[in-house]
């Protein structure tokens, strides 16, 4: 499923992207291109700097060395935004909404792919029947469904997925894979950290090995 | 933006060159303070006639005043310091802004007291809420915040970031301050007195003063130096050249 | 794929926290009922001399009022910080300058709107006379969304840190300071019988200065704050 095609067009490219905390590397010089259609495995083991990798690609962090280039330009924090999403530890649901009040504000901020709604997103991400259950009620891994449900509906094009994984049961490993799988085959590209123990993706993924 | 500003910060602002060049220095300034203060303090105790008003009350001012003005200049000093690492992300303008919040609060808490032990002769009390002296008592609120915020981050750039922010928005404040605090004294009717009158000071009097306001000026540089190096060897204890000068200083 | 326009939004972000305030209304009360406990001391400590009271009734409503919306500020982003929304609010491709104002202007309609309408009970606690109350309500109207606006800067610059409720106080009180001064003096200028239209104007002019930058100064120290 993630054969890198050579023909399709670059999405991502990091050139010697480091990142420092108090002048300590916390990872880096890192180096990868990431294209159009291509699911990536960010392996490495706890403290090799997987989430913060994430956060800085999110631009929640700033870069302190090296580069990164957006569909082969450079990287501008305007052009980027919309077509990115980051989903992290913290899931983003409001406790008191329900999902569906959720993922209507994710809509409203971040806008909508086309021909896609609520419900049906909720359907497809196994919680049909809770949709107007307040968050706080689900368990953990039906908040982590609420959150994928985001990848659903929000129109972007890059998925940057910290530990998605976490809390899942065996059909919401599948229903992970089953997300990046069609992401993919949609054009979209995707990168996914895991501590490496157990890689759940179907298929042999291109990975990014961190270090610590 | 002219280009040769941030090359000529980037050059002084490497801390291994500011490391030196402050350590060149800081014995220089620090003698320069002690030397001035010295001469200040002989010409404005001793010297000095005492005021026909105030008698010897008034020599305070020979401290209060020259505090007064190194708690306002040391606050603009950390405020052009913040918009540099702000803007250049300059780490040593991080420190020196940082460094100088508490030397600009102790100026600012000295100013208070002294203030406060010349009010008691003045005035019949020890504190006052004269226009002056409580827009000081904010700048010290001021200080404290910036202070407070720096040491409330775990990561010290961070903190040091966010910190500035806060001390460029004070210095955004201290007018605004300094204006409705007037407005609000001449509203209240309050103790507005005036303590230095717009009479002219003789020179007896004026040449302490200034050479006071050197000395304190002076001091500032070495108390700022030393902080700074300090800060600095402790944020780069991981590079070369902080093992290069611990090696020096275990050899000799 | 459609890129979401900015006033949806905006009325979105706005909706969730107005359903989120609503979800929690005892919080909305807390403020109310602390403003009212402090005013009903006063009588206790001072006295109940009528002439007393009612010199100090302005500066009290609006010292307590602002008391009151510290102990609220504190709350603007910590929800938002705990569950990750706020990464998600930053990450959207909509001006952040602007959304912060969205969630400053739920703040102030779910903490300073109930203070402003219990503020003529509470000045009638300690009898400010009724020709003076529309003055001390113009004030509140102008200088609780000022401090909302200034609070809400420090606040995310705090955003990094963890609880910050002291330091908060003590970063607001320099840049309170004239609001309190204008605030309080056009309520009392309005007892003397004196003009009382120039402190307001200031504080208007201050207002509307602090709703242009006070959301851009947010949306800068929250980068900073959350930068690590």
């Amino acid at each position: 499923m993630t054969a890198p095609s050579a023909q399709s067009p670059l999405l991502l490219e990091a050139r010697a992207l480091s990142f420092y905390r108090q002048d300590e590397p916390v990872f880096g010089p890192l180096d990868f291109r990431l294209h159009e259609g291509e699911v990536v495995l960010v392996e490495g083991d706890n403290g090799s700097g997987k989430t913060t990798l994430l956060r800085v690609l999110a631009g929640l962090l700033h870069i302190d060395e090296g580069e990164l280039l957006w569909r082969g330009g450079r990287w501008l924090r305007d052009a980027y935004l919309g077509d990115t999403l980051f989903l992290g530890h913290h899931l983003g649901l409001k406790a008191d909404l329900s999902a569906r009040e959720n993922l209507a504000i994710a809509g409203g901020l971040y806008g909508t792919r086309d021909g896609v709604n609520a419900n049906q997103v909720l359907a497809d991400v196994g919680l049909p029947g809770y949709e107007d259950e307040p968050v706080r009620r689900l368990s953990a891994g039906q908040k982590k469904r609420a959150a994928l449900a985001r990848l659903l509906l929000l129109p972007a094009t890059l998925w940057l997925l910290d530990e998605p994984y976490a809390n899942l049961d065996r059909t919401g490993i599948e229903l992970v894979n089953r997300l990046l799988e069609q992401h993919a085959t949609r054009g979209g590209a995707a990168l996914v950290t895991s501590h490496g123990a157990v890689s759940f993706l179907s298929g042999e993924p291109r990975r990014i090995r961190m270090h610590a | 933006m002219a280009n040769w500003i941030p090359l000529w910060l980037h050059k002084l602002g490497s801390p291994p060159i500011f490391y030196r060049f402050a350590g060149t220095l800081r014995p220089w300034a620090l003698a320069l303070a002690l030397l001035l203060g010295a001469a200040a303090l002989y010409g404005g105790l001793v010297l000095a006639p005492a005021d026909y008003q105030q008698g010897d009350a008034y020599r305070i001012i020979f401290i209060h005043v020259p505090s007064a003005w190194m708690s306002l200049f040391v606050y603009g000093v950390m405020a052009v310091a913040s918009f540099i690492a702000l803007v250049w992300r300059i780490k040593l303008a991080e420190v020196v802004a940082m460094e100088s919040a508490p030397i600009g609060a102790a100026f600012t808490f000295i100013t208070l007291v002294t203030g406060s032990l010349w009010g008691k002769p003045m005035w019949g009390t020890w504190w006052t809420w004269d226009a002056r002296l409580t827009s000081e008592l904010v700048l010290l609120f001021l200080y404290l915040g910036v202070i407070g915020l720096y040491h409330s981050f775990e990561d010290r750039r961070q903190g040091a970031r966010a910190a500035a922010f806060l001390a460029i928005i004070g210095i955004i404040n201290v007018p605004i301050v300094h204006f409705s605090v007037n407005w609000w004294n001449t509203l209240h009717q309050g103790s507005t007195v005036r303590i230095l009158g717009p009479s002219k000071m003789s020179g007896d009097m004026l040449w302490p003063l200034l050479t006071m306001m050197a000395a304190t000026k002076f001091y500032y540089i070495a108390s700022l130096f030393g902080r700074v190096r300090t800060d600095l060897l402790a944020m780069e204890s991981g590079k070369d050249w902080v093992r290069q000068i611990a090696e020096e200083e275990a050899k000799s | 794929m459609s890129q979401a326009p900015l006033a949806p939004a905006c009325a979105a972000l706005l909706r969730r926290d107005l359903t989120l305030a609503w979800r929690r209304r005892g919080d909305i009360a807390m403020p109310v009922l602390y403003a009212l406990i402090v005013v009903t001391l006063f009588p206790f400590a001072l006295g109940p001399e009528d002439a007393l009271l009612q010199r100090i009734a302005g500066g009290v409503v609006l010292v307590t009022v602002l008391l009151a919306m510290l102990l609220a500020l504190d709350a603007m982003f910590r929800s938002d910080i705990e569950d990750g929304s706020l990464e998600q609010l930053v990450l959207a491709p909509q001006p952040l300058a602007l959304m912060l104002g969205m969630k400053i202007l739920a703040h102030w309609l779910t903490t300073a709107l109930p203070l402003i309408v219990i503020a003529p009970l509470l000045a009638g606690m300690l009898h400010l006379p009724a020709a003076v109350m529309p003055v001390m309500l113009l004030a509140l109207l102008l200088a609780t969304p000022l401090l909302s606006l200034l609070g809400a800067i420090l606040v995310a610059l705090t955003a990094g840190t963890r609880r910050s409720g002291m330091l908060l106080a003590l970063m607001l009180l320099p840049l309170c300071v004239p609001v309190v001064i204008f605030a309080a003096g056009a309520v009392a200028a309005a007892q003397q019988g004196l003009p009382w239209l120039a402190p307001i104007a200031w504080l208007g002019a201050a207002l509307a200065l602090a709703l242009v930058l006070a959301p851009l100064a947010c949306a800068a120290a929250l980068r900073i704050a959350l930068d690590a």
